[in-house]
């Protein structure tokens, strides 16, 4: 274990990889989405109308908060190419006309069109613009039935007849920085468990020291890995808590469980990453292989672990593959545990899987310990 | 005219030199299983295992708990509809909302319909009844399915109860007097709100970049650590650093125009993602791209000493550059330090401007702020490529020589 310590200190790779690196993922992914949601959205906007009304409907579509017009055009052609030049997002068009149309009951009709190549973007805006439009014919319909002398309650419940009341349990503020870094911050550090892990045990046969390494535990290979792994343990273990304060305690996300379960979580997601690491270099035991494997799991863990994109909409064949990834049974446990505050007895199986993780490499040791014994360094 | 002629030869031979490192540099590649993996195996498969994630594109049917407390024939056609759309269904009514809520901790569904026991009494009486959504938010594409057809469906729902409260006696004054004001959403170059249109496009680009960082410092770090890499100048030569990065970086052009063709015109037509470019405009704009992003790998394998320690180093920083570059989070939205701090990179220029020309039909013309951008990266990075060269070069020269030393005096 000192022995461990000793390499650690020596080579900056390792200082970088297990604790500035994920340091600074943290700081980048927390300052980027400080806001929570993207506030003023460039949006163009193209009035042929130019009435009172119209500038009206403009005016409290620039006072939402996700979206700020930052143009107006005078034509749709003029919008859309700013809108290929990425200069705005979405544009709100009202045709000439509108307004003495709804005077006349003619049913005019305005159109928004936002660029969903930008996904988050576009769908926020549309929200707003969305909303504002429904608004605006809601106003339109009150003033209508207040001129006939329907009084504005009964006008309301006329237009509106049921009303939908979301709750967004947990982030009712839709805080992407909520959602998504919860679950990106840990992935980073499961990547870098991968490496670690994989990185220390190969350089021993690299550098040609696994004699003196076994020599120390006694020829036993559990006591090796144990004494090997220890001081990663408690460094990532360290880095992981030190994020887990700064989430909960400084940011406040929402947190609901208790400061043991959340330990717990953290240590098994720990515990778990480095008994895949082992696995990885057991079954591959030459370097490069083995870290490419892991950077390949370890990157794809972001997509096929759902949390952007749930997993239920993927193919079914990804579905069961999507097991095979650490990081899907820790953000299980996650939604589970931190964000819903449910009981654990409803997490027991994402928590076996891990557990499983952990212990997995069991079987293989034989297959390691022999590996290391035989095997010379290939490039 | 004698030093003309010297200048001409000694120009040509300059141009074989290069040629010749070229030459070896495409053997060295394609020997290297390591390098090959990078350049040609990860481009290969890897887009096509991406697509396939999210080839459904939208999520369907997501799960939620039906709570009738009203149990009348408007509240039945309310939830009814809610079933029929799409993009939800009702796997369960429960009788109250203790039994919803077990069914959502048991991850069984991500959502919950409540209508209230008053809901018909106060819509037949003319009043507003309200519905409660509640959605799980583990996944934002919960959230938007549960919101987007409860409105859909009680839009739909008001239409016609108005109607009914008229009693018009056509159906142009029902549109008239139900909706004064119509309004039509248009979604552009994405149709379908698809989510593997929206990524995979920026993934692509990151992919061209990261493998290129990836390959050229695993070549570095083995030669650096071999203490080989003076042994790569021009036979008997002690500097020649500009010929090394022509003929290295020409040999890695010509991998990556044809792996590039594959990722940007191939991928996006298998799984038939929005594609529209001008191809001229989409090659011209792949020039620099390549050209900096090879400077920029070639630059930054400074930081790599050995053949493994490339894939610790540079794995993980893909995360971050894929929202750095504005597509993940909305470019509008980075704080001022870190857009700037993005521009280091070439993916960022890379990504915006492929999105722009791939999927949104621009013309270089429109990408012109990308396209200086990457040719002025070229620029410096050639620059800092050739520095880190010359001192890599000599770095090894020297511990090459100190080990001879070494050998020397252990010989003896």
């Amino acid at each position: 274990m000192l022995r461990e310590l000793r390499i650690l200190v020596s080579r900056p790779l390792y200082l970088f990889c297990m604790v500035i690196a994920p340091l600074c993922c943290c700081l980048f992914f927390t300052t980027l989405m400080n806001e929570g949601l993207p506030k003023n959205l460039p949006v163009g906007v193209v009035d042929q109308d130019n009435t009172s009304t119209t500038r009206n409907i403009i005016r409290n579509l620039d006072a939402f908060t996700q979206t700020g017009i930052s143009k107006q055009y005078a034509n749709i052609a003029e919008a859309r190419k700013d809108m290929q030049r990425g200069k705005i997002y979405a544009f709100y068009y009202i045709p000439k006309g509108t307004t003495d149309d709804v005077m006349a009951s003619r049913q005019p009709k305005v159109s928004f069109y936002t660029n969903n190549t930008f996904l988050i973007a576009g769908s926020l805006i549309y929200r707003d613009m969305r909303t504002m439009s429904e608004l605006a014919k809601g106003a339109v319909g009150l003033q209508t039935m207040q001129a006939r002398g329907i009084p504005e309650a009964a006008a309301r419940a006329f237009l509106q007849p049921i009303v939908i009341d979301t709750h967004a349990l947990q982030n009712p503020w839709l805080n992407y920085s909520v959602y998504l870094n919860n679950t990106i911050l840990p992935g980073i550090l499961m990547l870098m468990l991968f490496m670690m892990t994989v990185f220390s045990i190969g350089s021993e046969i690299k550098n040609n020291t696994q004699k003196e390494w076994l020599e120390m535990a006694d020829q036993n290979i559990m006591r090796a890995l144990l004494g090997k792994l220890a001081p990663h343990t408690l460094i990532f273990y360290a880095v992981a808590l030190g994020i887990n304060v700064y989430l909960y305690g400084v940011l406040q996300f929402p947190f609901h469980c208790s400061v043991g379960a959340l330990m717990l979580s953290t240590l098994v997601m720990v515990l778990a990453s480095q008994g895949f690491g082992v696995l990885v270099f057991s079954l591959l035991p030459t370097l490069r292989l083995a870290l490419s494997a892991c950077s390949l799991w370890g990157v794809v863990s972001f997509s096929i672990s759902g949390f952007t994109f749930p997993v239920m909409a993927m193919h079914p064949s990804l579905q069961m593959l999507s097991n095979l990834f650490p990081l899907r049974h820790y953000f299980l446990i996650y939604v589970n545990q931190i964000l819903n505050g449910y009981p654990i007895e409803y997490a027991w199986k994402p928590y076996l899987a891990l557990v499983i993780f952990i212990l997995i490499p069991l079987p293989f040791l034989g297959r390691l310990h022999k590996a290391l014994r035989e095997f010379n360094y290939i490039p | 005219m004698k030093e003309n002629k010297s200048l001409y030869q000694h120009f040509l031979r300059a141009v074989s030199e290069t040629f010749l490192i070229w030459r070896r540099e495409c053997v060295r590649v394609f020997r290297d299983q390591g390098v090959l993996i990078f350049f040609i195996l990860v481009p290969l498969l890897y887009p096509l295992l991406y697509a396939f994630i999210y080839t459904g594109e939208v999520v369907r049917e997501v799960p939620v708990v039906a709570v009738d407390q009203s149990h009348t024939a408007l509240s039945r056609e309310f939830l009814t509809r809610t079933d029929a759309a799409p993009d939800l269904h009702i796997i369960a009514y429960a009788s109250d909302m203790e039994e919803a809520k077990t069914l959502m901790k048991e991850q069984k569904a991500y959502g919950t319909i409540l209508i209230p026991s008053d809901f018909s009494k106060r819509l037949n009486s003319g009043k507003q009844a309200t519905v409660a959504a509640y959605s799980d938010m583990s996944g934002l594409l919960y959230y938007k399915a549960i919101l987007s057809v409860c409105t859909d469906v009680s839009l739909d729902m008001n239409r016609e109860i108005q109607i009914e409260r008229l009693g018009n006696t056509t159906d142009e004054q029902d549109n008239v007097s139900t909706a004064p004001l119509e309004y039509e959403y248009v979604p552009m170059f994405n149709p379908q709100n698809g989510f593997a249109s929206f990524l995979i496009p920026a993934v692509l680009i990151l992919i061209i970049q990261q493998t290129l960082l990836l390959g050229i410092g695993q070549i570095n770090g083995t030669a650096r650590e071999q203490h080989t890499f003076h042994l790569q100048l021009p036979p008997g030569k002690r500097n020649g650093t500009f010929r090394i990065i022509l003929g290295k970086s020409l040999c890695y052009f010509m991998v990556y125009a044809i792996m590039s063709t594959w990722l940007l015109l191939a991928v996006p037509k298998i799984f038939s993602l929005p594609q529209i470019p001008q191809i001229w405009d989409l090659m011209a704009f792949m020039l620099p791209f390549l050209l900096a992003c090879i400077f920029f790998a070639m630059t930054m394998s400074i930081l790599v000493f050995s053949r493994e320690s490339c894939m610790p180093l540079f794995v993980f920083t893909s995360v971050p550059l894929l929202f750095i570059s504005g597509v993940s989070w909305p470019g509008a939205a980075i704080p001022e330090i870190w857009k700037i701090l993005s521009w280091i990179v070439p993916s960022t220029f890379g990504v915006n401007g492929f999105i722009r020309i791939n999927s949104m039909g621009a013309l270089l013309d429109d990408v012109q702020q990308e396209y200086y951008a990457l040719w002025i990266q070229t620029a410096v990075y050639f620059f800092t490529a050739a520095c880190a060269y010359y001192y890599m070069i000599r770095q090894s020269r020297r511990l090459a020589l100190k080990q001879q030393k070494e050998e020397k005096g252990t010989d003896s």
